[in-house]
Formats: structure tokens, sequence, C-alpha cells
């Protein structure tokens, strides 16, 4: 194989183990071979410089720890879970608990219907959004959600296809907005009074218009 | 490009080179194994099965087996220890929460340095925000390598650390990956997200603006070096 020193660079690339025996045979006969393959494995070498392995076992008990953490707080049951132990119970004193329930819900349903247009102004008023407020923020989210489409469809070209790790990265966390964004539509469509359910609406367009202003910077 | 005043001291490093990594330079079909950390285990499925099972030792396992490893790429990634550590506690985290949709795709080993890079890209961006939000300077938010163990060659460390600021992120976390963990190009491809020939290529870029920033000066070449 005969091999010059126009091809030294692409062998640095890329190069076959062949390719590599011939350039070095070239390189000994040639003086800008030989120093441009010496300077380069020495990169290689001094990469070796930022290796520092040294077991840490005060990391690991840390870790240990918060491992156990998490999986005992992931088999904790939820609220369906709890539901389960309901089977435990005997059947005269789930009759007698289903009784007392459906009593309670009787004396509150009349307790709202009979008191309930004296109180409605002010039943939990930072929670639920009046009629024309609701309006009004529904209106400015439209408004809103345009501007984040827009500043998307700016982006989107850098998502499509992730040039970098990084970009890629913003394309998984923009996947995983959407889909809480979706949800949370999907929620406040049902219970489109809830102010809660806009505030963390809202926090979640503001996530998103970050990202995309992440990535447009990124792409400047 | 400059040599902004990183030069090495090339005969030090030649000597030095010659002796242990210049095999390394070789392609990875060559020097496969010689030098480079084993991250293709043998044991690696039955690691993940033990992960996979909630096998407290299998965990344990894993971070006898990839634990310093894992911590010294975070902490180039991020250039402080104690991110570092973080880092690798999150990702363990991570792992345990995820290992469910873990399907083979890759090694084991891989698919949990994929994550440890992802956590550290978080943990960067986080950083990039509290820039945002305290308006403190860019040098201010640079990640700061902080002081190591001494090693064999600290003027040549340091110089490559600096020199490694310069380059952009995408270069450096291969450079990093490749030429200091030992990982292949296939493993970085899966990692980073990237083609293999995309790695290849990003490294050559890497190392010869590496190389071009710590040339030795004119002075010194024409000295003999």
């Amino acid at each position: 194989m005969t091999i010059t020193c126009e091809d030294r660079e692409r062998i640095f690339q890329d190069g076959t183990a062949e390719e590599w025996a011939a350039l070095e045979t070239h390189a000994a006969k040639c003086a800008a071979c030989e120093e441009e393959i010496r300077a380069w494995k020495a990169l290689s070498a001094a990469a070796v410089e930022l290796r520092e392995y040294r077991e840490d076992r005060a990391l690991w008990a840390k870790i240990e720890t918060s491992l156990q953490q998490q999986e005992a707080q992931r088999s904790k049951p939820g609220f369906w879970g709890e539901l389960s132990l309901w089977g435990a119970v005997s059947l005269g004193w789930r009759t007698a608990l289903a009784s007392a329930l459906v009593l309670a819900l009787t004396v509150s349903g009349i307790y709202v219907i009979r008191h309930g247009n004296t109180n409605k102004a002010g039943a939990g008023p930072e929670r639920l959004l009046k009629n024309s407020a609701l309006a009004e923020v529904e209106r400015t989210e439209r408004d809103y959600m345009k501007a984040i489409d827009q500043l998307a469809a700016e982006a989107q070209p850098e998502l499509n296809s992730p040039a970098t790790p990084l970009m890629a990265s913003y394309k998984e966390k923009l996947v995983v907005l959407d889909s809480a964004i979706d949800e949370l539509r999907m929620e406040t469509g049902r219970n489109p009074s809830n102010a809660h359910l806009r505030y963390q609406l809202l926090a979640m367009y503001q996530e998103k218009q970050e990202t995309l202003q992440e990535v447009l910077e990124t792409k400047r | 490009m400059g040599t902004v005043g990183l030069a090495l001291q090339w005969e030090d490093t030649i000597s030095a080179a010659e002796g242990e990594g210049g095999r390394r330079v070789e392609p990875s079909g060559i020097a496969a194994g010689e030098n480079r950390p084993k991250s293709a285990l043998p044991e690696d499925a039955a690691l993940a099965a033990g992960c996979m099972a909630g096998d407290l030792s299998a965990y344990e396992r894993l971070y006898r087996l990839q634990g310093a490893r894992m911590k010294n790429l975070a902490r180039n990634l991020l250039g402080s220890p104690t991110d570092a550590e973080d880092a690798v506690q999150d990702t363990f985290l991570k792992i345990q929460r995820g290992i469910k949709s873990f399907r083979g795709q890759s090694a084991f080993v891989t698919w949990t340095f994929r994550i440890l890079v992802n956590t550290c890209y978080d943990l960067r961006r986080r950083r990039v925000r509290r820039k945002e939000h305290s308006h403190e300077t860019e040098d201010e938010m640079l990640p700061r390598q902080e002081p190591r163990a001494p090693g064999a060659h600290p003027s040549l460390r340091m110089a490559l650390e600096r020199a490694l600021e310069t380059l952009t992120q995408h270069q450096r976390d291969v450079f990093l990956l490749y030429e200091v963990e030992g990982f292949r190009h296939g493993e970085i491809a899966a990692m980073l997200e990237i083609s293999e020939t995309a790695s290849k290529n990003t490294l050559f870029q890497a190392k010869k603006n590496l190389r071009g920033m710590l040339a030795p000066p004119r002075s010194a070449e024409a000295g003999g070096l």
C-alpha cells in the first residue's frame, strides 16, 4: 500500500489497521509525518492524565441510602393501593362505613344547596375563577400559545434533526413538556375554573418557552 | 488557531506518550482492549437483570465496576467533584426508576453512561439558568477544574484541561469519552445519539484543534522539538 503525506489526516480520522501501518512506514522516511504522528499520539497519552479512578465508598453509601429511600417510596401503596385494604375489612363494617359515607354526602349536598347561593361569590375565590376572568385567562392563554407556536416553528429545523447531543436532549425535554401540557390542558378542559391547574399550565408553557429560547440561542 | 499560551512540553510528553498511550491513536480495532477500560462486560446482562429485579447488590456491583469511571467522566464534564457526585447519585436513581424501560438495544453499561451524560447536561443547563437569574458573568459560570491529586504530569494535565475548555462542548464530550474513558465510537454513538461516523469526525476535529492549541511555539520548534 502506498501512502503519502496527503493521506495522513484521513488515516488519523478513520484509517484501517493496514493504512496505519503503511503511514508509520512512510513516516520513517518523512520527518513531517513522523512529527504529526508523534503529536497525535501525545494527545492520547495526555488524555490519560485526566483519568483518575478512585474507589469512593462514601459515595456508594449515599447512593445506597437514596436507592433504598426511592424504592420504599415507590413500594408505598398509593390511593388505589390503599383501597385494596378495603378487602380486609369485614362485610358488616364495610356496609356500615358505606352507609356513613352516603349519609355524610347527603348532608353536605343539602347544606350546599341551601347555602350555595349566598356563599357563591366567596367560595374559594383564590381557587375558582369567575366567568369573565376565565374568558380573559383563556384569551391570554391562546395568545401566549400562539407566540410559543411561532417560537417552536423557528426552532423546528434544529429539533427535527438534532446535530448535537444537547439539541437531542432539548428535543426530548420538549416532548416531555408537550405531553405534560396536553395532560394539563385535558384537566383544565374538565375543570376550567381551577386556578391551580391554570398556574401549573402556565408554568409548563413558561418552561417550554425558555427551552425553545435556549434552542434558538444555541442555534445562533 | 493560536496556541493561546498552552504549549506543551513536547519532549516530556512524547516520552510518556510512547510508553503508554501511543497505541490508542490507532483505530479501535487494533488497540481494542489494550488501554481501554472494559465496558462490554461479560456480566453486562446479569447486571441488567439484577438491577431489573431490584436487587441492591446488583447496583452495588455496577457501582464497584463503573462508579469510579462514572465519577471521573462527570467530573471532567462538569468540572467539579461535588457536582460529579451529585450526577452519579442522580444517575443511579434514574437507573432504578427507568430500568424497566431498558430493552437491551445497547450494552447495559452504555445505557447507564447515556443516563449519566444526560444528567450532566441537565446540571449544565441548570447552571446556565442560574447564571441568567443571578447575572453572574460568563467567566464566573465556567466550570472550574478543582484541584486533583497530583498525577505524573501535572503541567501537561493543566494545559490539556485549559485547552479542552476552548473546544465546543460536543468535541470536548467526545474527546473525554473516547480518549479519557476509553469508550469505542459505537458506544459513544449510542450514548450521544449520533452516528459512529459523526463520533469519529468529532474526535478528529477535537484532536486537530487541541493539536493546534498545544503545539509548541515556533521558536521551540526551531530549537528542534
